[in-house]
């Protein structure tokens, strides 16, 4: 009887081994997967990943971050298209690029900028983890709130704008671009 | 992981190459490759023509240019005789300057002068706490215990109660402070990074005068090359640099039509507006940055710090956070003396003969060495994970670098965060900062 047992708990003991095998192979399958995204980047940095004549760039650079999205980091990158900055009020954009109101550009850029390589499914699970909503931190200081519509990520600012994630990782050496169709506004200052 | 910082290490390289490009800009001494002298000598060229273009040179251009037709060539040649005459008149300004100068240098400390004694004599008049401040510091005691070297020493401090006291003193900061800085002293830091230093009240006047009565408060300058993108000149305007304040400058008439203060320069010298203030929302890690002692009181509002003298409470100093739009084309804080960077960053950024290195809140800047300028922000950083204290909000979603996901993934005893060079372990239950799990 006892000899019997023996093989059953191993049996057991080698099935609960494997199953913890089999789920870190997933995530090794996955990191492999993340890190052949970089070595294909080779050394493209997020600045060149941005179209150079699209507004996003413009205003970077105008506010000097241009040269930081090229350094080591890692970021994250949220990159409204040029019909987002199209959709804000008359002359905004225009106003951001003089000198004199550097800084208010310059909130608003580190508000679309996230510390570290955060790709659209480690928000999806941050927001499944969350009951439907996670709050995510910006080099601002600030904080947006991802949440689901659908199987699109809905990012939400602290004015309660709404901007809808392309859902693509652009893998680059220094982190990861997201596409969204909404220009980000931290807020009032806190 | 090898691949990722070689990627790292190219950009690093990208960044430091355009560094030795400027070094042609400001006319630099030679080491390094031949690029770089090639460079150089692009760089000598340039710097030639704008020269070219903000003198006279650029009047005398117009003038020849117009020649084509004949009224309107007249009326340019006009303008250029003009611009000529106006030109002349200004060496003449600056020969009467040159003759008077000292003169009026004078008349205007002995005013300064006039002023501080009043305010002194203020000071031992009705104004109460102002001299119970200056019989406690001569009455009791001070005496000079030590010198160190020549410019810090340490005083013995016995207050009233008896109690014995011990502080080092900084000299220059200490006549500094004597003087007060709001009739006409320059903060200390300032004054000896040579950016001069004016209220920006009087800044404000020179907004449609010549650029030459702005430069009797400090040298003015072209900005560096390495600021063209920020404060770029145009066929209309170009920028000057110095005293705390960018001028801009119409070309047309040669006067100054607007001007963008520096921030650590603006407020200098001015009472601190209480309204400015709401200290209870400081991030706790600003104390580490802007300690207070018993001269220096810092105060935090809506994204700025402001170093005030708690005697008086004037401001020494603005510190703006980086969310605040603080960063290029700024004065570096006189206060930032010494390399800070974070041990994950440095062997991407090290001091060098044209630009160092500085960690303030928010970021990691390149500061232009020979205008104290940031010439730009070298790393975005937050405000940071402790270990023992709870994982700040926002990081809920995993963030780990993907070189680092094979080793660094969330499991249900641990969360890994990627957060200022380091990959932090987690508690998903306590959600406290357990470890540093590598250094990236």
């Amino acid at each position: 009887m006892r000899r019997s047992l023996i093989p059953l708990v191993l049996a057991a003991g080698a099935l609960a081994l494997s199953a913890c095998n089999s789920q870190n192979q997933a995530h090794k399958d996955e990191a492999a997967k993340g890190s052949e995204a970089v070595k294909q980047a080779g050394d493209k940095t997020i600045a060149a990943g941005i179209d150079q004549n699209s507004s996003f760039f413009k205003a970077t650079k105008a506010a000097g971050l241009d040269a930081t999205l090229a350094g080591p980091g890692p970021y994250t990158v949220i990159v409204p298209d040029d019909a987002a900055f199209a959709k804000l009020p008359e002359g905004t954009l225009d106003g951001w690029m003089k000198p004199e109101s550097r800084t208010e550009l310059t909130r608003v850029l580190t508000y679309h900028i996230l510390p570290g390589t955060v790709l659209a499914s480690d928000i999806g699970k941050a927001i499944d983890a969350g009951n439907g909503k996670a709050v995510l931190a910006t080099m601002g200081g600030g904080t947006l709130t991802a949440t689901r519509e659908g199987d699109k990520i809905i990012l939400t600012d602290g004015d309660g704008h709404k901007a809808t994630m392309a859902g693509t990782d652009e893998t680059l050496a220094n982190g990861v671009i997201h596409r969204v169709d909404g220009v980000l506004m931290p807020g009032k200052k806190a | 992981m090898m691949k990722w910082m070689l990627a790292a290490g190219a950009a690093a390289l990208a960044i430091a190459s355009p560094v030795s490009a400027e070094k042609g800009g400001h006319g630099g001494k030679g080491q390094g490759g031949q690029q770089v002298s090639a460079d150089r000598g692009g760089g000598g060229g340039q710097k030639q023509a704008r020269s070219n273009h903000t003198g006279g040179g650029q009047h005398q251009a117009r003038a020849s240019g117009g020649g084509k037709h004949h009224e309107a060539g007249s009326a340019q040649v006009n303008r250029g005789d003009k611009g000529h005459a106006r030109q002349t008149r200004f060496v003449q300004n600056d020969n009467r300057g040159g003759g008077r100068h000292n003169d009026r240098l004078r008349l205007e400390n002995h005013q300064g002068n006039q002023g501080r004694q009043a305010m002194f004599e203020n000071r031992q008049g009705d104004n109460h706490q102002g001299n119970q401040g200056n019989r406690r510091f001569e009455d009791t005691g001070v005496r000079v215990a030590r010198f160190d070297g020549d410019r810090v020493f340490r005083v013995r401090d016995v207050d009233r109660h008896g109690g014995v006291r011990f502080r080092d003193v900084d000299r220059d900061e200490l006549f500094g402070r004597r003087l007060g800085y709001g009739v006409g002293g320059c903060p200390p830091g300032l004054a000896k990074k040579g950016n001069g230093c004016m209220p920006p009240g009087q800044a404000a006047k020179f907004i449609g005068q010549p650029l030459v009565r702005a430069s009797r408060f400090g040298v003015l300058e072209p900005l560096p090359r390495s600021f063209n993108s920020l404060f770029y000149d145009n066929d209309d305007y170009y920028y000057r640099y110095g005293g705390g304040y960018v001028y801009r400058v119409d070309r047309h008439d040669d006067l100054i039509s607007g001007l963008v203060p520096l921030f650590g320069a603006a407020m200098i010298g001015q009472p601190l507006n209480p309204y400015y203030v709401n200290s209870f929302n400081q991030p706790p890690y600003y104390s580490a940055f802007y300690p207070n002692s018993p001269y220096d009181c810092h105060r935090y509002g809506y994204g700025y710090v402001y170093e005030t003298d708690c005697m008086t409470g004037l401001v020494e100093d603005v510190i703006p956070t980086y969310a605040s739009g603080y960063g290029i084309g700024q004065i570096m804080p006189a206060s930032y003396s010494y390399y800070n960077v974070p041990y994950a960053y440095r062997s991407y950024y090290a001091d060098n003969n044209d630009y160092y290195y500085r960690y303030a809140p928010g970021a990691i800047y390149q500061v232009d060495r020979g205008s104290a300028l940031i010439s730009a922000v070298a790393a975005l950083l937050t405000g940071g994970m402790t270990v023992g204290q709870p994982m700040p909000a926002g990081y809920s979603a995993y963030n780990v670098p993907l070189a680092y996901r094979s080793t660094y993934f969330d499991r249900p005893d641990v969360w890994y965060r990627y957060d200022n060079g380091y990959i932090y372990a987690v508690d998903p239950g306590t959600q406290l900062v357990r470890s540093i799990a590598y250094t990236v």
